[in-house]
């Protein structure tokens, strides 16, 4: 629908100019690529989401079902020789199956960035600023990240020596927040008293500072004071960007993807029941990709999403500026017709021929209906000047092309 | 000010009085007749909705509700991606695979050809024999499970039971236990961030109250 599409379009440019700003370069890649592309290391939920069919050649192919694998293997393959850190994003369709419920779109929109060569907290901390501000930029309110760690779940999973097999359900009750059957879990696969009460207090704290002292005080394996100082060091950098209020710490973040090695961040605002956006670090992907050992970070918005929780927030949604002027333009001659519309559009004005042959009412009537500012009726001799009609005022005036368009650009409310 | 949570709570069936006994318990009680959908209650911060158990994790996970009573069974069926933060402790049953009684099948490893299934669980249930690597064909129906093998619409059915008892009644036979359920309080990921504090002491008052 055109003002939707026109409501997206206005998220879109926002965002395309907020990363542009923070000097991200934009990329696009293929909708459709080989399979084996597309789902190095996705995790089972994602790779199983992909459209899959086949290529004349029974060679399988997928629609991407997500942006950062796409733009990791360009990088790798293309971008050998650029300066690190890249910094590059996308605003793309990409596509997914979804069994669920909940979830019935195919199709959706995202705008991410991805920042390629860095592992350092600044790194961190920029990416994550970068999405708390260009959602800001939107008109988002009350707008909150939530930080999780999976560098530091899969260390904590690692400590405790558990069973591959169980890791899903370890995952499953830290993302449920279901604490009884957590502890119970626990108990039962050997976790040591430390790691437990370490694991409790990380689900149940807020503040990324705490999380930190809790890592510090039970380094109960190996890592451990090294995610602390990494975790306290984020969270100055974020107050660097005064943004240490709206950055939470949530260790439910587990992550659905499971190529994140690092922090994993989510934004939401109150009163709209899904996250709006999310990323995190993924420092193993390029490797796989390309065996070139290469840090980066990122993260991607769903402008769907964007859109309804503006909408909940109550926002203005016909956010488009519609303050170009439309004009009708009629006449019995086609070329005069033709010939004044061209002269209204060098001028910036958005002309309409009459393709319809309508007469002079049925002319107002459709210029009503369709939002015109005027209705202009060439007559077919040039000299004459044009009938000109204020579809607003109900005005009518008679006057030359450049009459007209000194008029209309003087107007008070233009 | 925060606006007032919306608590979602089973409009029928076996979920319905406990929930609107255990919120009593809890210091919330509903104020106005049920018939009335969406009601106050004696609590400021809260208001109740009512609505079938089937529907609430889809209410809670896109934040329609912020919080809800529902059973296991019907969260992972739904597949919805809510947060489970307390087991209420009452509605407890097992969603099971049952046969008639003089079945062939005494365990789920009996299954050879392509039997029909009937059940309200489809999504459970093809996750289920598919884990099992048996191929089933699933016919999705909306109660009266246990008819389905009495008039010859399926071999096997899938269902909730708590005792056993009309399974038995129906000449039924359990022959495996898929899930066992309770019915949960559940949580809207992002509504549990906005109000945190103000869950977990609802959650206390659930505790002592049930």
């Amino acid at each position: 629908m055109p003002g939707e599409l026109g409501n997206q379009r206005y998220i879109e440019e926002k965002l395309r100019k907020s990363f542009t700003l923070w000097g991200y370069e934009e990329v696009s890649s293929p909708t459709i690529e080989y399979l084996e592309t597309l789902s190095t290391d996705l995790g089972s939920e994602l790779a199983q989401s992909m459209f899959k069919f086949q290529d004349f050649d029974g060679r399988m192919l997928a629609l991407r079902p997500e942006m950062t694998t796409p733009v990791a293997r360009m990088i790798t393959t293309r971008m050998f020789s650029a300066p690190e850190p890249i910094r590059l994003f996308y605003v793309s369709n990409v596509f997914r199956y979804s069994r669920s419920y909940v979830e019935r779109g195919r199709e959706f929109r995202q705008a991410g960035v991805e920042l390629v060569g860095s592992g350092s907290d600044r790194a961190d901390g920029e990416v994550i600023s970068l999405l708390a501000l260009s959602l800001r930029e939107l008109g988002l309110v009350e707008l909150r990240l939530d930080l999780g760690h999976a560098g530091l779940f899969k260390e904590i999973q690692k400590s405790a020596r558990l069973d591959p097999e169980k890791e899903p359900i370890f995952r499953t009750l830290i993302g449920r927040r279901d604490r009884v059957e957590l502890e119970k879990f626990m108990s039962r696969n050997d976790f040591s008293w430390d790691l437990k009460r370490l694991v409790l207090e990380l689900c149940e704290t807020r503040k990324l500072g705490e999380a930190a002292s809790a890592l510090e005080s039970r380094s109960v394996f190996r890592k451990a004071k090294k995610f602390a100082k990494s975790l306290s060091s984020v969270a100055d950098i974020l107050s660097d960007y005064h943004l240490e209020d709206e950055v939470y710490f949530d260790f439910s973040l587990t992550g659905r993807i499971e190529y994140y090695t690092g922090i994993a961040f989510e934004a939401s605002v109150p009163g709209f029941g899904f996250a709006i956006g999310g990323g995190g670090r993924y420092d193993d992907l390029i490797w796989k990709l390309g065996e070139i050992r290469i840090p980066a970070v990122g993260f991607a918005i769903e402008i769907e999403k964007c859109l309804q929780a503006l909408r909940s927030q109550g926002s203005e949604l016909s956010i488009i500026p519609d303050d170009a002027l439309r004009v009708l333009v009629s006449s019995t001659s086609n070329e005069r017709a033709v010939e004044t519309a061209g002269l209204l559009r060098e001028s910036g004005v958005v002309a309409i021929t009459d393709v319809a042959d309508r007469t002079a009412k049925n002319l107002l009537e459709y210029g009503k209906l369709a939002k015109m500012n005027y209705i202009v009726i060439a007559e077919s001799d040039r000299k004459k000047p044009l009938f000109i009609h204020d579809v607003r005022s109900g005005m009518k005036k008679r006057l030359q092309v450049k009459g007209f368009l000194q008029e209309i650009f003087r107007s008070p409310d233009r | 000010m925060k606006s007032k949570m919306r608590i979602a709570v089973p409009n029928k069936g076996r979920l319905k009085q406990p929930t609107i006994d255990v919120l009593r318990r809890s210091g919330i009680k509903i104020l106005e007749p049920e018939r009335v959908y969406d009601s106050e209650t004696s609590s400021p911060r809260f208001r109740v909705c009512f609505m079938r158990a089937f529907d609430i994790p889809l209410y809670v996970q896109h934040g329609a509700a912020d919080l809800g009573f529902t059973g296991h069974d019907i969260i992972v069926e739904r597949d919805a991606e809510v947060l489970e933060l307390l087991d209420v402790g009452f509605g407890r049953c097992n969603l099971v695979v049952a046969v008639p009684k003089n079945s062939q099948i005494r365990t789920i490893d009996d299954i050879a050809d392509v039997p029909r299934v009937a059940t309200e669980y489809p999504n459970t249930t093809r996750r289920f024999f598919a884990s099992n690597g048996k191929q089933v064909e699933i016919l999705t129906v909306r109660g009266a499970t246990e008819l389905a093998p009495r008039l010859g619409l399926a071999e096997i059915i899938v269902d909730v039971t708590t005792t056993g008892e009309t399974l038995s009644k129906n000449n039924l036979r359990q022959v495996a236990v898929i899930l066992e359920s309770s019915c949960r309080f559940v949580c809207n990921k992002i509504a549990y961030r906005t109000y945190e504090q103000e869950v977990e002491e609802l959650i206390d008052r659930l505790k002592g109250g049930r």
